[in-house]
């Protein structure tokens, strides 16, 4: 060992300490930032004694990230599904409110059977047709937020879908840099915390699974297994509905082709685009359903039949009615959108000048199906005919996923019940769900973050190494002085 | 080498996301304190909403109920108090009757009593509440019956004048009826003037009621009829006991056949009376089930509130001990945020 080679020791000491500084002092700045990890200076001893700064790698772990990406995606999936249901929940509100369609088809019952205790009185006729025809309004507008709901939905999908094909671009562009500087050895560690982040975004639109090949070269498949990304970004395709009624199916998403949604083999089981998917084609179509059966239900219930002595005409509606109307709806069958139609017969209507005692007397489809063929003002029978109808169960469409065989009252409530059981087990799932992300991101954090008071010590550790260094430069600068005076 | 164990934003997230939810849980438990009921029903029942859904219905089904039944009860009231002065009327014409025969001055003085009676009747039969006429079976808005000694002569009167001059060729004013005989004037009784007051005659001549009565739903099972009307066979034969005496010109009549006269009005008087204390016992039977009615209903109507409470309400005082514990959660949830960003080697170097 000689004196210069010391000298040459503590310089690259010197030049060493201070790219670590830089790595510390790159850790500090991203001590805000979440998924930032913490970069490692690796530090070599050369052949002569010297150290030199080999390489900056950060510190990672793979199944920590990979969990974080499920539960990110799953996370999203439920709070998409929980808001679309809380929206849902307008329909009904607090029980206490008496505003679900169910608490109205009650009043309306009430409301005829004050009827039937004053027959002749005019103006109980008015307060059952008023109460008939809130209940026909609020089913419409319960339609309209069903359709809305879904109509937002779909406008969601084509966002996400937009924000997708944004990410997997930019993906596409830092991975390419990736795959260039390992083969050129350069610090890649940032554009790697960058793809994380896109990654990440990313599991939040689509459940995604993931495989690095070599020169850190990474593959994205959705979690059902369609390519997302390799090499090249794939394209994701959806083309939106506008407009929303109980008929129309909205369209899938597509990955190169493949549909990843729906029910097909390629669907993907976790993601917002999941979330709303569910709720535009699953959901709301069934609680729509629900509400459908429950406008054919009262128009079961308010038909009139044929009074004649030998009836020969069929049964037609009554108080409320439909364009396919003056004929009844198939009974146990659903009618798509019928929520949406129902309405009140002009003829009984008072808004529409119409005769509310028609309600008493039968004959709002015509002549032969007038019941009070005598005209007294105290007939009851119609009217305790259509209380009996209100207490009996009747056979409700199984797709509607309620017990089929149930009173109009407790079919209300049973579709109240699936709402808010929909409701609550949604919001336990996000709690789960949010939960789980939380402790996937903390753990994470915790393993691969930034800890700014140990970042402190190791600077104070690098400014006693720089000293120390400094030091022995100026040591053997001395000795060399000395060395040198000895000669002269 | 790998030394950390906590990295910085984990430990502040972990405050910040404790913060966050104690807010939210805070939010909900203080809306639960002020109502005294779950912040989200629906969301904290789940399927259990479809059973207060439900039991609010029936709450709003049994309540309307003991509300429609109140104005059966009053109807049923009325026609009671009508049918008792209607009895009431019916036994001191009895008693009328019988002092006619043994006084001089009786035939006038019943025929008068008599003609008041039947006004009496009939204005009875035509008692109405909130619009509806009690004894007009379904037709509650016709006027049952026409008052009998109203100008121009109503049909009623027109058909008894028309068949006591088909039978004796004489009208009842006519001085002449004094040779009627009692047996003659039997038969007419019995026969022609009976056919008067029976069921169809009645309605055409007497009557617009139906003899269809107004069936109410009395409780959820229970469809009754609760009136009566003017058609009834008690209210015809006392009409006709009533008219005989009132409208055959019996301040004219010999002694035999007012006396075969005041027999009959007395005997069909008395069973009028019999038949309408059983109309009156049927009434009184569908009163005691509506009252039995009301009171059972009355009595849901409590264990169902008590129900939805049960569901929906949240224990004041626990609610307000989960307010007070959370808000101790949250300052030392702000108190250790604080020192733990106070908590830096920074401070130190």
């Amino acid at each position: 060992m000689t004196l210069s080679a010391g000298l040459e020791v503590a310089r690259s000491g010197l030049a060493v300490t201070a790219g670590q500084t830089a790595v510390v002092s790159r850790n500090v700045a991203n001590v805000g930032n979440p998924l930032a990890s913490r970069k490692i200076a690796n530090v070599v001893t050369s052949p002569s004694g010297g150290v030199a700064l080999a390489s900056i790698t950060r510190v990672t772990n793979q199944a920590l990230f990979d969990n974080l990406l499920a539960a990110t995606s799953a996370s999203n999936a439920q709070q998409a599904i929980m808001a679309a249901l809380d929206r849902l929940d307008q329909t009904i509100n607090d029980p206490e409110l008496d505003a679900s369609p169910a608490a109205l088809v009650g009043k309306l019952a009430d409301a005829i059977q004050q009827y039937a205790s004053g027959p002749h009185d005019g103006t109980r006729a008015q307060s059952a047709v008023m109460a008939a025809s809130r209940l026909a309004q609020a089913l419409n507008s319960a339609t309209r937020t069903v359709q809305d709901v879904r109509a937002q939905a779909d406008a969601d999908i084509a966002n996400s879908v937009e924000r997708l094909n944004a990410l997997l671009a930019q993906f596409e562009t830092i991975n390419t840099e990736i795959v260039k500087g390992t083969r050129a050895g350069a610090d890649i560690t940032d554009y790697l915390d960058a793809r994380d982040r896109t990654l990440a975004a990313i599991s939040e639109e689509v459940g995604v699974r993931t495989i690095t090949r070599a020169d850190n070269d990474m593959v994205v498949f959705t979690d059902s297994g369609v390519t997302l990304f390799e090499t090249r970004a794939r394209t994701v395709t959806f083309a939106p509905t506008l407009i929303y009624s109980a008929t129309t199916v909205g369209n899938p998403v597509y990955v190169d082709g493949v549909p990843i949604t729906g029910s097909g083999s390629m669907a993907i089981g976790t993601g917002r685009l999941t979330g709303l998917v569910s709720v535009r084609d699953d959901a709301a179509v069934t609680y729509q359903r629900q509400l459908d059966e429950i406008a054919r239900g009262l128009i079961e219930i308010f038909a009139e039949s044929d009074q004649s002595a030998v009836p020969a005409l069929p049964d037609a509606t009554g108080l409320f009615t439909w364009p396919g109307g003056p004929a009844v709806p198939p009974a146990g069958v659903v009618v798509d959108g019928l929520a949406g139609v129902i309405a009140l017969a002009a003829s009984v209507d008072p808004l529409q000048g119409g005769n509310p005692a028609l309600l008493r007397d039968g004959g709002i489809a015509g002549p032969a199906y007038v019941y009070n063929t005598t005209g007294a003002a105290g007939f009851v029978d119609r009217l305790q005919e259509i209380l009996d109808r209100f207490a009996e169960p009747r056979a409700f469409d199984p797709s509607s996923n309620i017990d089929p065989l149930a009173t109009i009252g407790g079919f209300g409530a049973a579709s109240a019940a699936w709402l808010q059981e929909a409701r609550r087990s949604a919001a336990a799932e996000v709690e789960y769900r949010t939960t789980l992300l939380e402790r996937s991101a903390e753990a994470l954090s915790k393993e691969t973050g930034v800890n700014l008071d140990e970042e402190m010590t190791r600077l104070l550790e690098l400014e006693r190494a720089y000293q120390a260094s400094s030091k022995l430069i100026s040591t053997i600068d001395t000795m060399l002085g000395s060395l040198i005076a000895a000669i002269r | 080498m790998k030394t950390t164990f906590i990295s910085t934003q984990a430990i502040s997230e972990s405050t910040r996301l404790s913060i966050a939810k104690l807010q939210l849980k805070l939010a909900g438990a203080q809306k639960e304190v002020v109502t005294g009921r779950l912040a989200d029903v629906g969301l904290s029942l789940g399927y259990k909403t479809g059973e207060t859904v439900s039991l609010r219905q029936e709450y709003e089904r049994i309540r309307t109920m003991i509300d429609t039944n109140g104005v059966v009860e009053n109807r049923l009231e009325l026609t009671q108090a009508a049918l008792q002065a209607i009895v009431n009327a019916a036994q001191d014409f009895v008693g009328d009757l019988l002092a006619a025969r043994s006084s001089d001055s009786g035939p006038a003085l019943v025929k008068r009593q008599a003609e008041m009676a039947l006004s009496g009747l009939l204005d009875k039969l035509n008692t109405a509440s909130n619009d509806a006429y009690l004894f007009a079976g379904i037709n509650t808005d016709v006027r049952p019956v026409t008052d009998y000694f109203q100008v121009p002569t109503p049909a009623s009167r027109q058909s008894v004048a028309d068949a006591f001059f088909t039978q004796f060729g004489i009208t009842q004013s006519d001085p002449a009826v004094v040779n009627i005989t009692a047996a003659n004037m039997q038969t007419f009784l019995d026969t022609t003037f009976a056919g008067l007051f029976d069921a169809a005659a009645w309605a055409a001549n007497w009557s617009s009621a139906s003899d269809q009565n107004v069936r109410s739903r009395i409780s959820t099972f229970e469809l009754v009829e609760t009136s009566t009307n003017a058609n009834e066979a008690a209210i015809r034969k006392l009409a006709s006991a009533f008219t005989m005496v009132a409208d055959l010109g019996t301040e004219n009549l010999n002694q035999s056949a007012f006396y075969a006269l005041v027999d009959t009005a007395a005997q069909r008087a008395g069973e009028a009376v019999q038949e309408l204390s059983v109309l009156q016992g049927t009434l009184g039977t569908v009163q005691e089930r509506v009252s039995i009615a009301k009171e059972t209903m009355s009595v849901q109507v409590d264990i169902i509130a008590s129900h939805i409470n049960l569901l929906e309400a949240v224990d004041p005082a626990e609610a307000s001990t989960r307010v007070s514990t959370l808000l101790t959660q949250l300052e030392s949830a702000y108190a250790l945020t604080a020192r733990l960003h106070q908590l830096s080697v920074l401070n130190y170097l």
